[in-house]
């Protein structure tokens, strides 16, 4: 990991990126025990072009091809890590970057989502396994409900959290 | 469960970096594990029980 948060750092510092942050399975391993996972997801503000309203990820993926990394489907190589990058549309995940947690991976900087906005981001995204994690972090205590619940609000997702409460915690 | 329950906790404790170092044993593992065709043959044998006995 410590191989794949390097490269990453260095294009932040070469403005091929803008902030970022860990998201999935890794970045919920920050707050719960380790997960199991096959790749890390990366949400990233990207460097806008004027004139341009369009975000691509290709001038990454072509930095870090430069720098021997290689495709595999969806995902790019980056030290011994599939690596997917996230670009920050939403106002949910793009407040979700902007308090990300600053912490160290042998001694190397790095940013994790807060355990509240992974959560939130899970509910939406809303596939079965983005509900067992969430599961998983109230289990665990790992979020904390004020904080967690105007995050909710603001981000018109109070409605879905009352359906998942009602299927996923009322049993 | 309680005692799973401890596990987590304590697994939940660790340095993030420690936590890293069991997420990649367990991506390893989960590689292995894919290029020996075990879990293809596990699917397998789940669907077509007559398959174990193969």
């Amino acid at each position: 990991m410590k191989a794949t948060l390097e490269m990453i750092n260095g294009m932040k510092n070469d403005g091929m990126i803008g902030i970022y942050a860990i998201g999935g399975a890794v970045g919920a391993t920050f707050y719960l025990e380790p997960l199991a996972t096959a790749d890390v997801d990366i949400f990233v503000m990207l460097p806008t072009v004027p004139g341009s309203p369009l975000l691509s990820l290709a001038p990454i993926y072509d930095y870090l091809r430069a720098r021997g990394c290689h495709t595999e489907g969806e995902r790019i190589v980056v030290g011994d890590w599939p690596v997917q990058f996230l670009p920050a549309h939403s106002a949910l995940e793009q407040e979700a970057l902007a308090q990300a947690v600053e912490t160290e991976v042998e001694d190397v900087r790095t940013w994790v989502l807060g355990a509240e906005h992974l959560v939130a981001i899970a509910l939406e995204t809303g596939r079965a396994k983005d509900y067992a994690r969430i599961v998983q972090f109230l289990e665990q205590d790992a979020v904390d409900a004020d904080k967690l619940n105007p995050i909710l609000m603001r981000h018109g997702l109070a409605g879905k959290w009352e359906k998942f409460a009602r299927k996923y915690l009322e049993e | 469960m309680n005692m799973d329950k401890e596990r987590r906790k304590r697994l939940a404790s660790l340095p993030f970096s420690e936590k890293l170092k069991i997420v990649e044993k367990l991506r390893d593992r989960d590689r292995a594990i894919a290029a020996s065709g075990l879990r293809k043959m596990k699917v397998r044998q789940a669907v077509d029980p007559v398959a174990q006995s193969k």
